[in-house]
């Protein structure tokens, strides 16, 4: 193999490493969003049988959004294996304990439970908060889209932005503001 | 595919050592053909061997030709070639003109045909113009140097415009005007 075809190669094959910001995001939906960064679906030369996954940082997992009432109805089951080892936890309780838990499950469940299955898991680096690791952070070449848009909250707009908001109203001159 | 083929080798299309190119060297080496003389399904092998036989083995003198009388047994074809591969064929009720196709099959292939399973029905040796797909192909400029996490890179991009950002676009465009006095007007109304 010549030089150049040797670099062809390595370029190809090269693992790229994706960030994706967990603020506000439905971890499920998120999840088939990261596997096929993880599984490498998202490239033309994806096939079951070559390694060609990415590496994905999920960042401020803590800060993630279930649907609904989920919170208090989904449970996690874990049994240690010894009679009476069953353990139900609820997915708040979860989440105070490990808050990258859910979203490390969620990634896990949405998967095939195959021998594969635990060494794409490896290439999957979770965070609680958004501080990174300066290592970790320089591999970063890509931010992968999340699906849902993270809406600003009004205490964090800063307080020139809100002053000159357009009003849409004026107040009559009589009106008392409590 | 069923458990059979386990051992079944895999691979794509091939001359072995550019086989053809300023040179050709027949693959086949050695040839078998088995029959009976006096039974009914090696009628056609035997008239094979009456009548082509020998001119087949005058005009590839590179290929060993044994034959092999047998009572009572099936017609049979072995190729033997250069790559060890060793190719059974059952000849039985065939006519000659079956035989002669068949023994210009084993003639003309670089190994046994059957005990090679294609990997692809498809095989190129410039697979493409462009170059074979790296990840940084057709990525935006501006991904260059950009540090993550970055808020900008994290938005949708089909996110449809909210009612907010429609109220202050508005806003913006009556400011351009500059238009005070519509703004006045309005007020005395």
């Amino acid at each position: 193999m010549s030089i150049a075809k040797r670099v062809q190669q390595w370029a190809t094959f090269a693992r790229t490493w994706h960030i994706y910001d967990c603020t506000w995001q439905n971890p499920f939906e998120s999840a088939a969003l990261v596997k096929t960064h993880l599984m490498g679906l998202h490239k033309p030369i994806y096939h079951p049988m070559n390694d060609c996954g990415d590496h994905v940082v999920l960042i401020n997992t803590k800060e993630i959004a279930l649907p609904g009432d989920e919170w208090i109805k989904r449970v996690y089951f874990h049994h240690t294996g010894y009679p009476g080892g069953a353990s139900w936890t609820l997915a708040w309780q979860l989440h105070e304990k490990d808050p990258t838990m859910v979203m490390k499950k969620a990634v896990y469940n949405s998967m095939h439970g195959n021998l594969q299955r635990r060494h794409t898991m490896q290439r999957l680096h979770l965070f609680s908060g958004d501080s990174v690791p300066d290592e970790i952070l320089q591999n970063v070449t890509n931010q992968i889209r999340t699906p849902r848009t993270v809406p600003q909250r009004l205490d964090h707009i800063d307080k020139e932005t809100l002053e000159n908001f357009p009003t849409i109203m004026d107040y009559p001159k009589d009106y008392i503001l409590r | 595919m069923s458990n059979s083929h386990l051992f079944l080798k895999s691979g794509f299309p091939r001359a072995p050592l550019q086989n053809g190119l300023g040179r050709y060297v027949c693959q086949l080496q050695r040839i078998t053909l088995k029959f009976c003389k006096n039974n009914g399904s090696s009628k056609g092998m035997r008239d094979f061997i009456e009548n082509h036989l020998v001119d087949f083995a005058k005009e590839n003198p590179g290929i060993v030709v044994y034959v092999k009388p047998r009572r009572h047994r099936t017609p049979v074809l072995v190729g033997e070639y250069l790559n060890g591969d060793r190719e059974w064929l059952s000849c039985r009720n065939s006519t000659q003109e079956e035989i002669t196709k068949w023994v210009d099959l084993l003639r003309t292939q670089n190994g046994s045909s059957s005990s090679l399973r294609l990997r692809k029905m498809w095989h190129t040796d410039v697979p493409s113009i462009q170059g074979p797909w790296t990840p940084f192909l057709l990525r935006s400029p501006e991904a260059h140097g950009q540090e993550y996490p970055s808020v900008e890179a994290s938005k949708p991009l089909d996110a449809p415009q909210t009612a907010t950002e429609k109220l202050i676009e508005l806003f913006r465009q009556q400011k351009q005007l500059g238009d005070e006095d519509v703004l006045s007007q309005k007020r005395a109304e």
